[in-house]
């Protein structure tokens, strides 16, 4: 399974942590395909803690963590 | 040092003492941004006797600012927040240095404004500037103190130039908020304290610094992740590191 890890405002609406089957997401493109996200809401995308492009490669226990821009002071 | 001096209930922590509290009366920061972030950053750090501070900020107050941003007053609107925020913290203060510089910070002055501090800290609240911040302090080598909000939410993550992950190696793309950026004042504080909490750690030597771990806040579920962050190969801080010594 690959662990998907949304957050801040990727939380609302769904849940904080969502596995999904490798055969279903190729990349994390597909997850947040998946999840109806944006793809350009998108400000960090973390593989096993490397940053990762959408079209990169995820395979079995794999963490991805997703997180949108949170920038304010 | 006398047991009821100003100093003296940090100074009985074993991890500060007598020396610690010289360290942090000999030491040198810089804070960019006196907003929501910069404001529990700053109070925290003149409080714990940090000898020297800069302010950096180019705005003003605005009517939206006072939500969160404790340091200044409704009579302070449209005055200059650097200059506010310092009449502020030298008047919890007086034994401390603050030098107050009113210019936004761009990659041309950030060299400049940085250089000779300490320690790092940034409470600004746009990416370009997050990122020239980032950029200077590795220049420069000296650890930054990454911090950020939205809403409920928020993250802190440390950086050691040339040992761990800077804000670029997890972000390297333009993604950016639309303004307006929600923000509650006590999510800037939780956030803001524990950006002044790894400045003082950093500042003191201690260990477990969360350089290549952003710690992350939710404040709707009332929970903090702990999210590591590696070094990534081609970001600009590694190419940096391999260069002509900047």
């Amino acid at each position: 399974m690959i662990e998907v890890r949304l957050f801040a405002t990727f939380r609302e609406g769904r849940d904080k942590i969502v596995y999904m089957e490798p055969d279903k997401a190729a990349c994390p493109a597909d997850v947040l395909d998946h999840l109806g996200i944006p793809h350009e809401e998108v400000a960090i995308c973390l593989i096993n803690g490397f940053h990762s492009a959408l079209s990169a490669p995820v395979k079995d226990q794999d963490v991805l963590a997703l997180f949108p821009p949170v920038g304010g002071g | 040092m006398p047991g009821d001096s100003r100093y003296s209930r940090q100074t009985i922590l074993p991890q500060i003492g007598a020396e610690g509290q010289k360290k942090l009366l000999g030491s040198t920061v810089a804070v960019i941004g006196c907003g929501g972030l910069g404001a529990p950053v700053l109070t925290y750090l003149a409080l714990a006797g940090v000898g020297k501070i800069r302010l950096i900020d180019q705005d003003t107050v605005n009517l939206t600012n006072l939500n969160r941003q404790f340091f200044y007053r409704e009579s302070d609107l449209n005055q200059e927040k650097c200059k506010r925020a310092t009449d502020f913290l030298q008047s919890r203060n007086s034994e401390i240095a603050l030098e107050a510089v009113c210019e936004r910070l761009t990659g041309e002055n950030a060299g400049q404004l940085l250089s000779g501090v300490d320690v790092i800290v940034d409470c600004v609240d746009r990416i370009e500037t997050r990122r020239q911040v980032g950029r200077a302090a590795g220049k420069l080598m000296i650890p930054l103190v990454e911090g950020g909000i939205h809403g409920f939410y928020g993250f802190v993550l440390s950086i050691l130039p040339g040992k761990s992950a800077c804000y670029e190696c997890a972000s390297p793309g333009d993604a950016e908020e639309t303004p307006p950026v929600p923000a509650i004042g006590a999510a800037a504080g939780v956030i803001g304290s524990l950006q002044a909490v790894e400045c003082i750690k950093i500042l003191l030597g201690l260990p477990h610094i969360l350089y290549g771990r952003m710690l992350q806040y939710d404040g709707l579920y009332g929970e903090f992740t702990e999210v590591p962050v590696h070094v990534r190969k081609d970001c600009i801080c590694q190419k940096r590191t391999e260069g002509s010594g900047l």
